[in-house]
């Protein structure tokens, strides 16, 4: 009797709640972020590539069309530290790659202690929360003709002269960069690796695959979805790096990055749109090889389907 | 009845003993099993027969044992891909990024046996198992039985010596699990191969095994053929384990040679003796029957060959093929399993059982 009554009258939940549980996801995530993003992010990257095309006289932007600053900076040959940057990603990206995955590995399978593992992660999240520039003066003084290293070589009597490359060399640029973009590799890669079910690598294991073959047959192909994030998270803030060549480099590196922030002071608008516009660019063609090459070896988004088992 | 493994085992275990994080997995545990033998272990979750197995296997190094021999060959310190043995995970392990075909080759493109014969032999594996059609089919497309019966021939296609199974059909539903234990049952005789086996069902262990091994607590209670652990279980736990529905406590009167008489509740009941260690008179010993042993009835038949006891009928569970009845005895409430429905006693008053049919164990 009395569950009749209550059912028949039923009481009115709040109005924010009763939203909630109509709410439909995809019909409100996909349009919120195709506005939100082509305002934050599309729009402005449109509004460079269009400013490339303008020019600057008198510290006062002019409104006309034209190839001036495209022009100034092939024949500046501004372009060439395009390729400078392009070089030092690619390379940077590479030799993160090769420390990151044996660690990332290390830690997804072979770190047995949750409290060191707890600790590695942490410490790894240091590069996020240091700002870049007082981290890397640091260096100068150690890598300096008067610093820590070559004092103690010298010291050694391992050389007699301070070894002036370790400073405002692109070697010293390297060495900068190692620790800034060593996290951004990592982590996707741990992840991956630490998805991967720990019966896969004895399966193969028990069927008779060495080590180096459960390496590569397995555990690569499945950790291959964090691999490319890596990748991608490393490779595209290298391109924008200038921060390490700046305080390291000694002017003699001169990166994009760097070019995009001199011309800023400057307030040379048109050409550090058209620098950023390159950056995009070059950044875009890095991407599509990497899918191209990808997609002929494994489709990654069957990879996802299959790990859900 | 019980044939004494052969003079050369193809596997070998002397007191293995291991520890995972303060908890002891295997307490001394030995095996052997000979070649050709579908070796069952029995026991339940935590009585350490993963860990067995993961130690024949190579997945895991013991902290100590005596003797660990594959096929005569000491292999200790032989790492897990070196040895001739492979398993059939409980979860299939199948690996999500190769096809059926290749994972079924796997073990043989990692010794470097050549392409063409590799997909032969796989092909012909499949066929085994009658999955020849599913060679280039994902692993994701495939439902749990025909996972299972890929990571059969997954484990078959290398010829191992040894085949270890890790409740394999554990995830599969009734009647499939039916329908692949005579499969296992005939594939191994077919194939000669010896076949261990894991499993937690006494059913399944009863069905497949030429010898059960029954573990408890990271130690074997009772090893023997399905038969004798059937009939003879030593023990309480082993009695229940193999669905000994009956099974109390009591203090041993006598023990004469076979016969054991049994004080239970002030009850007097004769039994025949199957425990492993012959106790003294008035230690603590265990009595048990199963459901269907026990006869109700309205009066007590007049035969000295049998234990009776007055009873109450109390509550009864319809299972379809046949109804269990529960009776309040003196003793203990007891579980009678009626067959014939229609001409089963609605009131019984009494009820009894043969003495040849109530087993005294170790408690």
């Amino acid at each position: 009797m009395t569950l009749a009554a209550e059912t028949a009258k039923p009481t009115r939940r709040p109005f924010l709640l009763r939203w909630i549980d109509g709410l439909r996801p995809s019909s409100i995530v996909v349009p919120t972020f195709l506005v939100a993003w082509s305002l934050l992010v599309l729009l402005p990257l449109l509004v460079i590539v269009v400013f490339s095309f303008f020019s600057v006289k008198y510290y006062k932007v002019v409104y006309s069309p034209t190839f001036e600053t495209w022009e100034s900076l092939i024949n500046s040959g501004r372009w060439l530290s395009a390729v400078r940057t392009l070089r030092v990603a690619v390379t940077m990206t590479v030799i993160e790659l090769l420390l990151a995955f044996p660690f990332a590995l290390w830690l997804a399978k072979g770190c047995r202690s949750k409290y060191v593992k707890a600790a590695i992660i942490t410490l790894l999240t240091i590069p996020f929360f240091l700002d870049a520039s007082s981290r890397i003066i640091v260096w100068r003084s150690i890598l300096g003709a008067n610093g820590a290293v070559n004092s103690l070589l010298m010291w050694l009597g391992v050389t007699d002269a301070p070894i002036e490359w370790l400073l405002y060399s692109e070697f010293a640029v390297h060495f900068g960069l190692i620790g800034t973009h060593f996290p951004t590799m990592v982590f996707p890669i741990f992840l991956s690796c630490a998805l991967i079910d720990n019966d896969y690598i004895a399966a193969s294991q028990d069927l008779g695959a060495r080590p180096s073959q459960t390496l590569f047959t397995v555990i690569i192909p499945l950790a291959l979805p964090g691999i490319v994030a890596g990748i991608v998270f490393t490779l595209v803030p290298l391109m924008a790096a200038f921060v390490e060549p700046q305080l390291l480099g000694g002017g003699f590196v001169d990166l994009l990055g760097n070019s995009v922030n001199s011309a800023l002071q400057q307030l040379k608008y048109p050409t550090a749109a058209a620098l950023s516009t390159f950056v995009v660019a070059l950044l875009g063609i890095c991407l599509a090889v990497l899918i191209l090459v990808l997609r002929k070896r494994a489709d990654i988004s069957a990879m996802f389907v299959a790990m859900k088992r | 009845m019980t044939t004494a493994p052969p003079a050369s085992p193809i596997l070998e275990i002397i007191d293995a003993v291991h520890v995972y994080d303060d908890v002891v997995a295997l307490d001394g545990v030995s095996i052997t099993a000979a070649p050709g033998e579908f070796l069952t272990i029995l026991g339940e979750s935590g009585s350490g027969k993963t860990t067995l197995l993961r130690i024949i296997s190579g997945l895991e190094t013991p902290y100590s044992v005596r003797v660990l021999r594959l096929g005569g060959v000491d292999v200790r310190d032989t790492p897990a891909f070196k040895r001739n043995c492979t398993t059939v995970f409980q979860n299939y392990a199948l690996f999500p990024h190769m096809s059926v075909g290749e994972n079924v080759a796997y073990g043989l493109k990692v010794r470097g046996t050549p392409a063409s014969e590799r997909e032969t032999r796989s092909r012909e594996a499949l066929r085994l198992v009658q999955l020849e059609d599913m060679y280039d089919r994902r692993v994701h497309q495939l439902s749990g039985g025909q996972r299972q019966r890929v990571a059969l021939a997954r484990a078959l296609v290398p010829q191992p010596d040894i085949l270890l199974l890790d409740e394999p059909l554990g995830a599969l539903d009734e009647r499939l699990r039916v329908d692949m234990q005579v499969e296992l049952m005939g594939l191994q005789k077919t194939l000669g191969t010896t076949f261990v086996y894991i499993t937690h069902s006494q059913e399944e262990a009863l069905t497949m095994s030429d010898r059960i091994l029954l573990m408890r607590h990271g130690k074997i209670e009772q090893t023997g053929t399905p038969t004798d652990i059937f009939d003879r279980p030593v023990s309480a736990f082993a009695a229940r384990f193999m669905g000994v529905d009956n099974c109390f406590e009591g203090d041993l009167i006598s023990l004469d040679g076979e016969r054991a008489d049994v004080m239970v509740g002030g009850e007097r009941l004769a039994g025949r003796w199957s425990g492993k260690r012959k106790p003294k008179a008035g230690e603590k010993v265990a009595i048990g029957m199963r459901a269907e042993w026990l006869t109700l009835a309205d009066t007590a038949p007049d035969r000295d060959d049998i234990n009776v006891l007055p009873c109450r009928g109390d509550g009864a569970i319809y299972k379809g093929k046949y109804l269990d009845r529960t009776v309040d005895t003196g003793v203990a409430p007891m579980k009678a399993r009626i067959w014939d429905v229609a001409s089963a006693v609605p009131e019984p008053s009494f009820v009894w059982w043969k003495k040849d049919d109530c087993i005294v164990m170790n408690a």
